[in-house]
């Protein structure tokens, strides 16, 4: 992650678990344990025609997996949402997805120009989506609420000018 | 037809000594089930969907279609045909619609019938099961067989949005039988009822039907196969037209496009979608929620839908084109559904809920498949990349897949093995 300091506001981060989780969660982020298999894609900036390959890559490894379609489903919109949040929004970025016997944590780093206030963000329908971006049907303002809806932990942590960092993570069982 | 000694009827099969090895046909299997192995062709019979796709990319006539021999009709004594729509776009413009279902008395049927005539039958009951499912969406088409047995293998989590009712032919048969019984007083082996069909899949489904709770067909013909036997017929037939009742309005049904606009109405959003590789990219919207929009998807397999069935001899867009003009200068026909409004009322065309035939977990075991997809991986990064197939599997990934499934080895790679050799020189 880029340093902060220009920031011209305070770094912003947002936590969100979902009840029954809280454990689990904090016993993954504070142990980190090595993930069992990784894939890593890039985003690049306003691709709309690739942007998905990588949520389409990770949802077909956890079908080999023989992970439960609702899991799958899961998954895959929050990441694939993730992913198009990177191309329309950010300079570009990478997603990485972290696969365990029991869970998946994927991360999305971008290269800024950041989120100024990511509580506003998360209300469904805020948008700050340019013309090109919407042309292209996305930026609906549905993106992050999205996200958290379908994962069990969602992490950001942002501030205008700065690089974006978002993590969820997903129980298979 | 043999249907009972084996684990799974398929209506492809594998001529060897026609193979050459090539790897043409493992390059477009969609369910990545052919293999090339001591230069033959294998097809994995659990992964094996009969869209066909194979036998169109076989030039060396190794890979054929099966269907059943016209003798069969000796066993019965009241024969019956069902022509599948795309039948009559197979025939110039100077051959009559009636001529070409007249020709088909000529092959020893008793009665003909055609799929057309239940179509408007058909899309009110879809009508209605997609408004009596709301909770369901999108429902999914379920008359191509090709299609239900790609759910099966690659999306079964979509099962359930299949639309749960016996597709026309079947619905045909099953009121016809009835009819003929009661009306003929024959038991019912001695009724044979067949259908003409434009694919592969439809003979699969004739002779392995899938949720199916009655009896259906006896046998199915390729349309290319009956083409063949109907032309002398017609030349003949052309000079000494008779009067014979034609369904052109149905003719629809050959159409995916067509059928998707029959359906669409002010509450009823359609959608339609042809090619297996369309199909796929859509089931696989579809299981993300991202297709939820529509109330319905019509899905066939092949290009523009029945027309582009392997047994037909016309291309699928000249066919398609001829089937429009038909239904364009048709007459409507009133058809009486009382029979089979009544038979649908009883659950007649009810079919049962159909079981997954998952081919895409490594392992039952979540750790096991972990394991093996490390193992995966780690081939992968030792093989070239390059996609060529060259080593009988189709892909890289899918070579290193079969190594840690015990079906192949790193030797197989010929490029590798090309690559070694230099390095020792």
């Amino acid at each position: 992650m880029r340093d902060c300091a220009a920031a011209r506001s305070e770094p912003g981060e947002y936590w969100f678990t979902a009840s029954g989780s809280e454990e689990a969660v904090q016993q993954y982020f504070s142990r980190k344990p090595e993930p069992d298999v990784t894939l890593e894609s890039n985003i690049p900036e306003k691709d709309f025609n690739s942007a998905g390959k990588g949520s389409a890559e990770v949802k077909n490894l956890l079908k080999r997996l023989g992970v439960n379609s609702e899991i799958l489903r899961r998954v895959a919109v929050a990441a694939y949402e993730a992913e198009i949040n990177v191309a329309a929004h950010s300079l570009g970025g990478i997603m990485i997805s972290h696969i365990h016997e029991h869970m998946i944590h994927v991360l999305f780093k971008d290269l800024g120009p950041g989120i100024a206030d990511i509580e506003q963000a998360m209300v469904p329908g805020f948008s700050t989506a340019d013309d090109l971006v919407r042309e292209f049907g996305f930026g609906a303002g549905l993106g992050l609420p999205n996200i958290q809806k379908n994962s069990d932990a969602l992490h950001i942590v942002s501030a205008e000018g700065c690089p974006t960092l978002l993590e969820f993570i997903i129980f298979f069982g | 037809m043999e249907t009972k000694d084996r684990k799974y009827f398929h209506a492809i099969q594998i001529l060897e000594d026609n193979c050459t090895g090539c790897t043409a046909c493992v390059k477009v299997c969609p369910t990545e089930a052919i293999r090339v192995r001591d230069r033959k062709a294998q097809i994995d019979q659990n992964r094996c969907i009969d869209c066909g796709d194979c036998v169109a990319a076989c030039e060396f006539h190794a890979i054929v279609p099966r269907s059943d021999p016209l003798e069969l009709l000796n066993q019965f004594k009241h024969r019956v045909a069902i022509i599948s729509s795309s039948y009559f776009g197979q025939f110039t413009e100077d051959i009559p619609y009636g001529v070409a279902k007249q020709a088909l008395y000529e092959l020893g049927f008793d009665e003909v019938a055609e799929e057309a005539m239940v179509t408007e039958f058909m899309i009110s009951m879809i009508r209605d099961y997609i408004r009596a499912n709301r909770n369901k969406r999108p429902i999914l088409s379920s008359n191509c067989p090709a299609v239900v047995r790609l759910i099966q293998v690659k999306y079964p989590a979509l099962l359930p949005n299949l639309y749960h009712q016996e597709a026309p032919m079947s619905i045909l048969t099953r009121s016809l039988r009835e009819r003929i019984r009661q009306e003929k007083g024959l038991a019912e082996n001695e009724i044979g009822i067949f259908l003409i069909v434009p694919c592969v899949a439809h003979v699969t489904a004739v002779h392995q039907p899938e949720g199916a709770y009655k009896h259906l067909q006896d046998g199915a013909f390729s349309i290319g196969m009956v083409y063949g036997k109907v032309r002398e017929h017609i030349k003949n037939l052309q000079n000494q037209p008779v009067e014979i009742e034609t369904y052109p309005k149905g003719l629809t049904w050959a159409l995916s496009g067509v059928q998707a606009e029959l359906v669409d109405c002010e509450d009823i959003r359609a959608l339609s979608v042809n090619g297996i590789s369309n199909v796929m990219e859509i089931l696989s919207r579809v299981e993300d929620h991202y297709l939820d929009q529509y109330d319905y998807i019509v899905l066939r397999s092949c290009t523009n839908g029945c027309v582009g069935g392997c047994f037909n001899v016309e291309n699928p867009f000249v066919a398609m084109s001829r089937i429009k003009k038909m239904i364009k200068e048709g007459r409507e026909h009133d058809i009486d559904v009382t029979e089979l409004n009544k038979l649908y009322q009883e659950g007649e065309f009810d079919v049962a809920p159909l079981a997954p035939r998952p081919i895409m977990e490594l392992d039952s075991d979540i750790k096991a498949a972990i394991r093996k997809m490390k193992q995966i991986n780690e081939f992968l990064t030792l093989l070239p990349g390059l996609n060529c197939s060259a080593c009988g599997s189709p892909t890289c990934y899918a070579l290193a897949e079969d190594i840690v499934q015990g079906k192949a080895t790193i030797d197989d790679c010929v490029v590798l093995l090309k690559r070694h050799s230099k390095e020792e020189d």
